[in-house]
């Protein structure tokens, strides 16, 4: 049991380690970083500790993406940041790179390679599977990250009264 | 005559304000919302029409038919959240004005090392995500440095940028695929995968769906098919590099 939460501690804080240097490649200001690292680590942990009790993938990225959509728009007003500075980064650590890269060594083989038959349709299987995660994970990331924005804009369009 | 000039210079701060969001990385509702704050605080009616590459806007005042029409184009795109922040920053003291153009643009960008080790950091971040032990982190590290290297460089001597991202992604795949031949670590497959992951186009394709949403549809488009063609270019430089290991 242990083993299994320092496990999940440590994936989660590269999570959060990911994430800031992506916002460190966005130029985020130096004000949001513990935010960016927090953010990242929380939806890292809240990502690998569903995929630990056996939720699918795409699943557990809705969710974890979801609740950063959620949580931001309270940081927000507290830290005084735009949401779209601190949300964006812990986000891309959920990017699909493994399906994406299994699919474009799929696509490779078939194409180039493999002559055997039953291969190459274990091969179609393999890009099909992957090819399709992979676009679920990413319309999961988009959807999880906007919709929360969407249903809480009443309370964020604050005008500037006269 | 003085009034004329004042809704020129308005026009242009505006349109200087909302060029700077678009490159900056922001979304089109953004970029709107931004505005509308600004106009209210300088007293003025502004309508406009914001696309990939220019900006058309046109600003009038509800008492006098005076109005000005501006167009400004857009300089290439380079993602800085620290304009985006200053901006929001400053639309919310516009009506104070305790703020000049000048303290949004100068928004300093962090230091090239800072940037490449700490990018690196995240590659290797990723090699752990997808089960990667340490020898394949350090592999990721090595080839995500020297890929946004290249990508930096390039940018200096101003070559066109899905080039760029092709060659980055290109050595950084060649280098990570080392790894592979001499089977260094437990998963050297993870660091070829994850070594090519910073040139992701995140931001543009999240921007993309949100602008969607807010049917803003051709902003939309433009932006999905950015991030399209970036992806493309990052497959295009793993593909050739797998090609000549001869990896499956």
């Amino acid at each position: 049991m242990l083993t299994i939460l320092l496990n999940l501690l440590e994936v989660a804080a590269w999570s959060g380690i990911a994430a800031l240097g992506f916002g460190i490649l966005f130029n985020i200001p130096k004000g949001v970083i513990p935010t960016v690292f927090i953010l990242g680590f929380t939806a890292g942990f809240i990502k690998f500790m569903l995929m630990h009790f056996n939720i699918h993938i795409v699943l557990s990225t809705f969710i974890a993406v979801f609740f950063i959509g959620i949580i931001c728009m309270p940081v927000a007003h507290k830290i005084h940041h735009p949401p779209v500075v601190f949300c964006i980064p812990p986000t891309i650590p959920m990017i699909p790179g493994y399906f994406a890269y299994e699919t474009v060594l799929s696509v490779m083989n078939f194409i180039f390679m493999e002559a055997n038959q039953a291969k190459r349709v274990e091969l179609m299987d393999a890009i099909f599977a992957n090819g399709f995660t992979m676009l679920f994970i990413l319309i999961s990331i988009a959807a999880g990250i906007s919709l929360p924005m969407l249903l809480l804009r009443k309370n964020t369009v604050k005008k500037i009264e006269d | 005559m003085d009034s004329s000039k004042e809704l020129i210079k308005t026009v242009d701060l505006l349109l200087e304000i909302s060029s700077l969001l678009m490159v900056s990385g922001a979304n089109t509702n953004r970029v709107n919302l931004s505005i509308d704050r600004f106009a209210s605080a300088l007293h003025c009616n502004t309508s406009c029409f914001i696309s990939h590459k220019s900006i058309i806007m046109t600003v009038y005042e509800d008492n006098s038919t005076l109005s000005c029409t501006r167009v400004k184009n857009i300089p290439p795109y380079a993602i800085n959240f620290s304009v985006i922040s200053a901006v929001s920053k400053a639309s919310w003291n516009a009506v104070e004005d305790h703020w000049t153009l000048e303290i949004i643009k100068n928004q300093k960008r962090y230091p090239k090392l800072v940037v490449l080790i700490a990018v690196s950091l995240a590659g290797a971040g990723f090699c752990n995500i997808f089960n990667g032990d340490y020898i394949n982190m350090g592999v990721a590290f090595a080839s995500t440095f020297i890929g946004l290297l290249i990508f930096q460089l390039t940018h200096r001597e101003g070559y066109n940028v899905y080039l760029r991202i092709f060659s980055a992604s290109l050595i950084a795949s060649v280098l990570a695929s080392l790894g592979i031949v001499f089977k260094l670590g437990a998963n050297p497959e993870t660091a070829l995968a994850t070594s090519i992951l910073f040139l992701v186009p995140g931001v543009a394709l999240i921007n993309s769906f949100t602008d969607f949403l807010d049917n803003n549809i051709i902003n939309g488009l433009v932006r999905y098919t950015t991030g399209l063609m970036t992806v493309l270019a990052i497959a295009l430089g793993l593909f050739i590099a797998m090609l000549i290991f001869q990896l499956h």
